[in-house]
C-alpha cells in the first residue's frame, strides 16, 4: 500500500503541468475549453484524494509500513536527501482531509470562475496547490516539505495577484510573499541545524535522535522551526499578512488562508512535538505567541465590518489557540482542533459571497470596546505600519543611499568617466563607415591622457599642481579656510548620515554577525 | 582523439569562413551551423566524460614556445567540462536571438561570436597558464567591438572602453602572479630561470610555495579575478555595459561566469594555504557583493540594470558558497554558476526582446505587460523563480546545498545567504509587480506583440533546462562530485596546515 503515497502528490502536479503546458502553447484555450480543464484538475485531485483516504484505510488497517522511499534527490558528501514519506498516522490523516477539501474547492471553483479571464490560470495554481500541499503534509523529510512549503507559498502570491492590473493587489502579493520569506529563511536555518547536529533531515530519525540534543540545541531547532510556523500560520508578528491575502478569489481564499494552507505552521509543530517537548523555552514562546495572536485576532476582528476579513481574524485567532494548546502541552487536542477548523473554515468561506444574498441588512456594527481599544482594533495596532517603518522604509534608505554611493563615488572612483573615451576615435570612425556618414570629425581626443595609467598620471600632476599653487605659492589665504570650511562640511554631512538609525542597526547587525 | 581542439579550432575556422563570404544572409547561417556543430562537439565531450575520474581528461599536449617551456596544453575536469556546453549553448542562443533583429547586423558580428567562443571555450579548458591568460586577454577585442559597434545606447563606445580597460586593469595581477608562479617553480628546482619555467597548471599544482608567496599570489590573482567575477568593488563595468550593450552580448556577458571560474580553478589550488587562511576575506567580499548589489538592485528602475546588479548579488552568493569549504558549500557554488549562467542569460534575452518591442526596459515605460504579453511573463517568471531559488527550478537544490555548507562553515555567512535570498525575492518581486503587473499606462505596450514561435522554442530550451536540473539535480552533482572531493582535500589535507594544528594545540 505504501507505494501508492506518491501519486497522492504527483497526480495533481501532472494536471498543474498539462494544464500549464497547454494554456502556453495555446491548446488550451477560449471559452470551449474551460470545461476540459476543469475536469483535469477536479479529476486530478479527486483521484488523489480516493489515494489518500485508500492510504488511509490501509494505515487504520495496519497494512502501512510507515515510510516509503522513491531514492535519492539529492546528495553531496553526508547530505543525503531522499524523496521519501511518511505513511502512517496524523500525516496520512491529514493528507485525507486536505485532499478531500482541495478536491470539493476544485469542483466549487468550475461554477465560480465560469468565464473569469484567469480560467486556466486558476485551474494550474490550484492544481500546483494541491500537489504542494499534499507533499508538505507526506514528505518524509525536511526538505520535501519545504519544497511543498515554498510552492504553496508562490501559489498563494500568484493568486493574490490574480487580478494582476489592481495595483492594490499586486502590492499586497509582493508584501505577503516577502513576508513568508522570511519565515522561510528560519526553515532553511532549522533544517541546517538539524543536518549539523543530528547529520539527518529526515522527520521521523530527527525524533528519534532528539534525546542527543541538549536543551540549548532542541531550543534553537524548534525556534527556528517555529518562526517558519508563525509565517506560514499568520501568528504575530506576521499576523497582517492574512488580512491582505484575501484579495485572491473566494474559492482561493477558502482553499488557502481557511482550510489549507495556513494550517500547515499547525502541522510543522505537531510534527516536531518530540523536539519541542525538549525545549520548555520553545513551548513558552509558542504558547505566548499563540495566546496574543488569538488576543489580538478577537480585538482587531471585533470592528471588521466585511464578511471576509472577520473571517480573516477568526482563522488567525484559532490558529493562535491551536499554537497555545501546542505551547501548553496539548498536542492530541491540537492536532483535532486543526482538522475541526479545516472544515468549518473552509465551508464558512465558500458560503461567504451568497452570505450577501441570503442576509438583508448588515447587522448593526456595535462599539463594544472602549475608544482607545477601538481605535487601535481598526488600525490593526497599527502592525503594518510598525513593519514599514521599522523594516521596509530603512532598508529601502538604505538601498537609494547605497545606489547613490555606488553612481556617485564607486563608479567614479573606479570608472572612466572622462567624456574623451566616448568618442574614442577608432570605433566612431568604424561606426561612421559602416554607416557611410562621414562625420569628418577632427578632433582626436586619443592623443590626450586616457587610459588608467594615462589618467592616474594627469590626475597626480593636477593635484600636485593644485597643491603648489594654492598652499605653495599663495601661502595659506583665504582658499584655504574656505576649502577647509567645505571639509568640515562634507565631514559633517557624512556623520549625520552616518547617525540615521538605519545605519546604526546596520553597524550593530554588522557586528553580531562577525561575532557570531 | 583531439576534440577539444577541434571544438576551440572549429568556432575559429568558421569566423574565417564567414570574413571569405561575401553575402550577410549566408554569413548568419554559416555562424548558426557552425555553432550547432559546436554544441553537438561539447556535448560528445560531456558524454564521454568519465566521472569517476577525477583528473584532467581529453588532455592534449604540445610544445608551443620551448625556450620558455610553454605548451598547448588544454583538458578538462569535472568542475569545468559542463561550462563547455553551456557556453556553445549560449553563443548559440545569442545567435538565434539576434537573427531577426531591428539592428543591421554584419559579416564582422558573427565572425566576432564565434571568435568570443573559442576564447572562452579556451579559458574554460585551458591548463598551461599563459595559454590560459591568452584566450582570457583574447575575449576582450571581440566583446570591445560587439559593445562598440552594435551597441544600444548612446555611450556604447565608452561602454566598451570602459570594459576594455577594466578587464586590462584586471589582467595584470593576473600575469604577474601568473610569472611569480613559474619563477618559484625555477627556484624550487634549483633550475636555471629561462629553461626551468613552467606554466603547467598541474606541475604547478605540485611545487611547493612559501607561505609569504601564497599570500601574494592569492591575492593577486583574487583581485585579477574579482574585475571579471565582478566583486564590489570593481563591479561598475557591468550596469553600464548592460545599458549600453547589445542584449544578447549582455546575455552572454552577465552568462559566463569566467572570474568565478577562475577563482575556483586557479586561484585557491594554486596558493592552498593562503586560500584556507583567507577564505574568511573570501567571505566576506562575497557577503558585501551579495547584500550591496541585492540592495541596490531594490532602487532599480530599468530592468537590465537591475539584472545587471541581480547578477552582481548572484556571484557574491556563489563566492560565499566557495568560502565555505566543505562539500555542499563547493558543490552548491559550483551547480549555482551553472544555474546562474542559464538564468542571467535568458533574463537579459528576455529583457532584449522587451527592448525591442517597446524600445525601452524603463520601469515608465513597461506597466502591465502581463496581460498584453502571457507568454513572455511567464517565461520572466520561470526564470525570476529560479533565481529566488523556488523549488521546482534548479536554483532550489544549489541555493539549498550552498547556504546548508555556508550555515555549517561559518553561520553568519550562512544567515547572510538567507537574507540575500529575501532581498532578491523582494528587488525581482517588487519590480516585476510595476513592469509586469498592475494596469497597462502606455499606449505603444498595448500594442505590442507577444512572443513569436522562434523565441519561444529559443527560451524553451534554458526553461526546459531549469525544471529538469530541478527535479533531477544529482545529474549535475554526479559530474563533479569526484573532482570536488579531490579539489578539496587538497586544499584541507596540506601538511603545513596540519604542522599549524599541531603548534596550535
Amino acid at each position: 500500500m505504501d507505494a501508492l503515497v506518491i501519486l497522492i502528490p504527483l497526480l495533481p502536479l501532472l494536471a498543474a503541468a498539462a494544464i500549464g503546458g497547454g494554456h502556453l502553447f495555446g491548446i488550451l484555450q477560449g471559452e470551449a475549453r474551460e470545461s476540459v480543464t476543469g475536469d483535469i484538475a477536479t479529476f486530478a485531485i479527486t483521484l488523489s484524494c480516493l489515494m489518500a483516504l485508500t492510504l488511509l484505510g490501509a494505515d487504520l488497517l495496519d497494512k502501512n509500513q510507515g515510510a516509503f522511499s522513491v531514492g535519492q534527490w539529492l546528495g553531496s558528501d553526508t547530505l543525503n536527501i531522499r524523496l521519501n514519506f511518511i505513511t502512517t498516522g496524523f500525516n496520512v490523516r491529514l493528507a485525507a482531509l486536505f485532499s478531500l477539501l482541495l478536491a470539493i474547492i476544485s469542483r466549487f471553483s468550475i461554477n465560480y470562475l465560469h468565464r473569469e479571464t484567469g480560467f486556466y490560470r486558476f485551474f494550474f495554481i490550484l492544481s500546483l496547490f494541491a500537489a504542494a500541499m499534499l507533499l508538505l503534509v507526506l514528505s518524509g523529510n525536511a526538505v520535501g516539505t519545504f519544497v511543498g512549503w515554498e510552492i504553496a507559498g508562490l501559489c498563494s502570491y500568484l493568486l493574490i495577484a490574480y487580478s494582476y492590473h489592481r495595483p492594490v493587489a499586486t502590492q499586497n502579493a509582493t508584501r505577503v510573499f516577502i513576508t513568508n520569506r522570511v519565515g522561510d529563511a528560519g526553515f532553511i536555518v532549522g533544517i541546517g541545524l538539524s543536518y549539523a547536529w543530528l547529520d539527518t533531515v529526515n522527520w521521523n530519525a530527527l525524533n528519534a535522535a532528539t534525546g542527543q540534543l541538549t536543551i540549548g540545541e532542541a531550543t534553537g531547532i524548534s525556534l527556528c522551526f517555529a518562526i517558519a510556523a508563525f509565517a506560514k500560520s499568520a501568528q504575530l508578528p506576521f499576523t497582517p499578512w492574512l488580512a491582505r491575502a484575501m484579495e485572491g478569489p473566494t474559492p482561493s481564499s477558502a482553499a488557502f488562508y481557511g482550510a489549507v494552507m495556513v494550517h500547515s505552521g499547525v502541522y510543522l509543530v505537531c510534527l516536531l512535538e518530540p523536539i519541542f517537548s525538549q525545549s520548555p523555552f520553545a513551548m513558552a514562546v509558542l504558547g505566548l505567541v499563540g495566546f496574543v495572536t488569538a488576543a489580538y485576532s478577537f480585538i482587531v476582528g471585533q470592528t471588521q465590518t466585511d464578511i471576509k476579513s472577520s473571517l480573516t481574524f477568526a482563522t488567525s485567532a484559532q490558529l493562535g489557540l491551536m499554537f497555545l494548546e501546542c505551547g501548553l502541552g496539548f498536542w492530541q487536542l491540537a492536532s483535532w482542533h486543526l482538522c475541526a477548523h479545516a472544515i468549518v473554515r473552509c465551508g464558512l468561506i465558500l458560503t461567504a459571497p451568497s452570505l450577501m444574498q441570503h442576509i438583508k441588512a448588515n447587522a448593526d456594527s456595535q462599539r463594544r470596546l472602549p475608544v482607545w481599544l477601538y481605535i487601535a482594533s481598526l488600525q490593526h495596532f497599527w502592525l503594518d505600519q510598525i513593519i514599514d517603518w521599522a523594516l521596509v522604509k530603512p532598508i529601502r534608505g538604505l538601498a537609494h543611499d547605497l545606489s547613490y554611493f555606488d553612481d556617485h563615488i564607486i563608479d567614479r572612483m573606479m570608472g572612466v568617466p572622462t567624456p574623451a573615451l566616448g568618442t574614442l576615435s577608432s570605433l566612431a570612425q568604424m561606426e561612421e563607415e559602416v554607416i557611410g556618414a562621414k562625420l569628418n570629425n577632427d578632433t582626436d581626443e586619443f592623443a590626450r591622457g586616457s587610459g588608467l595609467a594615462g589618467k592616474l598620471t594627469e590626475w597626480a600632476a593636477a593635484l600636485v599642481h593644485w597643491f603648489e599653487d594654492r598652499f605653495v605659492l599663495r601661502g595659506i589665504g583665504k582658499d584655504a579656510i574656505h576649502f577647509g570650511r567645505q571639509l568640515g562640511h562634507a565631514a559633517n554631512k557624512f556623520e549625520q548620515i552616518i547617525l540615521r538609525p538605519r545605519y546604526l542597526v546596520l553597524f550593530v547587525c554588522i557586528t553580531f554577525l562577525v561575532a557570531f | 582523439m583531439k576534440i577539444l581542439s577541434l571544438i576551440i579550432a572549429l568556432p575559429l575556422a568558421g569566423a574565417l569562413a564567414i570574413g571569405i563570404t561575401r553575402n550577410v544572409n549566408l554569413a548568419k547561417k554559416l555562424a548558426l551551423v557552425i555553432a550547432a556543430i559546436e554544441l553537438l562537439a561539447t556535448l560528445i565531450v560531456v558524454q564521454q566524460f568519465n566521472a569517476s575520474d577525477s583528473t584532467f581528461q581529453f588532455v592534449e599536449k604540445q610544445t608551443w614556445i620551448p625556450s620558455l617551456n610553454i605548451e598547448y596544453l588544454v583538458g578538462v575536469d569535472g568542475i569545468s567540462v559542463l561550462f563547455l556546453p553551456m557556453t556553445a549553448l549560449l553563443i548559440l542562443i545569442a545567435i538565434i536571438a539576434s537573427w531577426h533583429g531591428a539592428q543591421p547586423l554584419s559579416r564582422l558580428h558573427f565572425a566576432l561570436l564565434l571568435v568570443l567562443e573559442a576564447a572562452t571555450i579556451g579559458v574554460f579548458s585551458a591548463l598551461d597558464l599563459i595559454l590560459f591568460f591568452l584566450f582570457w586577454e583574447l575575449t576582450l577585442p571581440p566583446i570591445f567591438f560587439l559593445i562598440g559597434l552594435w551597441g544600444i545606447g548612446p555611450k556604447r563606445r565608452s561602454a566598451a572602453s570602459k570594459y576594455t580597460l577594466f578587464m586590462l586593469f584586471g589582467g595584470v595581477p593576473l600575469l604577474l602572479a601568473i610569472i611569480i608562479l613559474a619563477i618559484n617553480h625555477a627556484t624550487q628546482t634549483n633550475g636555471t630561470l629561462p629553461h626551468d619555467l613552467t606554466f603547467s597548471f598541474q606541475t604547478l599544482l605540485d611545487t611547493p610555495l612559501s607561505d609569504n608567496l601564497q599570500s601574494i599570489v592569492f591575492l593577486l590573482l583574487l583581485m585579477g579575478f574579482a574585475v571579471k567575477a565582478p566583486l564590489v568593488p570593481f563591479h561598475t563595468w557591468l550596469p553600464t555595459v548592460a545599458m549600453e550593450g547589445p542584449t544578447q552580448m549582455t546575455a552572454l556577458l552577465t552568462g559566463l561566469k569566467l572570474g568565478v571560474y577562475g577563482i575556483l580553478r586557479f586561484a585557491m589550488p594554486l596558493a592552498p594555504s593562503a586560500a584556507i587562511e583567507y577564505s574568511w576575506i573570501l567571505g566576506i567580499f562575497g557577503a558585501i557583493t551579495l547584500i550591496y548589489g541585492g540592495l541596490i538592485a531594490l532602487q532599480q528602475t530599468n530592468l537590465r540594470r537591475l539584472l545587471a546588479y541581480a547578477s552582481v548579488s548572484h556571484v557574491g552568493l556563489v563566492i560565499i558558497g566557495i568560502a565555505s569549504l566543505n562539500m555542499p558549500g563547493i558543490q552548491g557554488a559550483i551547480f549555482q554558476l551553472f544555474n546562474f549562467t542559464l538564468i542571467a542569460s535568458s533574463l537579459m534575452l528576455l529583457a532584449g526582446f522587451i527592448q525591442q518591442r517597446l524600445g525601452s526596459t524603463e520601469i515608465l515605460h513597461m506597466g502591465g505587460l502581463a496581460g498584453v504579453m502571457p507568454r513572455l511573463t511567464c517565461f520572466y517568471f520561470l526564470f525570476a523563480l529560479a533565481g529566488m531559488g523556488i523549488p521546482g527550478t534548479s536554483g532550489f537544490p544549489a541555493e539549498l546545498l550552498l547556504i546548508l555548507g555556508a550555515l555549517l562553515a561559518h553561520p553568519s555567512l550562512g544567515i547572510t545567504a538567507l537574507a540575500g535570498a529575501v532581498l532578491s525575492a523582494a528587488y525581482m518581486l517588487s519590480f516585476t509587480r510595476y513592469a509586469f503587473l498592475g494596469p497597462v499606462i502606455q499606449n505603444n505596450v498595448r500594442q505590442s506583440q507577444d512572443l513569436r514561435t522562434r523565441e519561444l522554442a529559443l527560451l524553451c530550451v534554458p526553461a526546459l533546462l531549469i525544471i529538469s536540473f530541478g527535479f533531477f539535480p544529482n545529474s549535475v552533482l554526479n559530474i563533479n562530485q569526484k573532482t570536488v572531493e579531490v579539489w578539496l582535500a587538497r586544499l584541507l589535507d596540506q601538511p603545513a596546515l596540519e604542522g599549524d594544528d599541531l603548534a596550535s594545540n
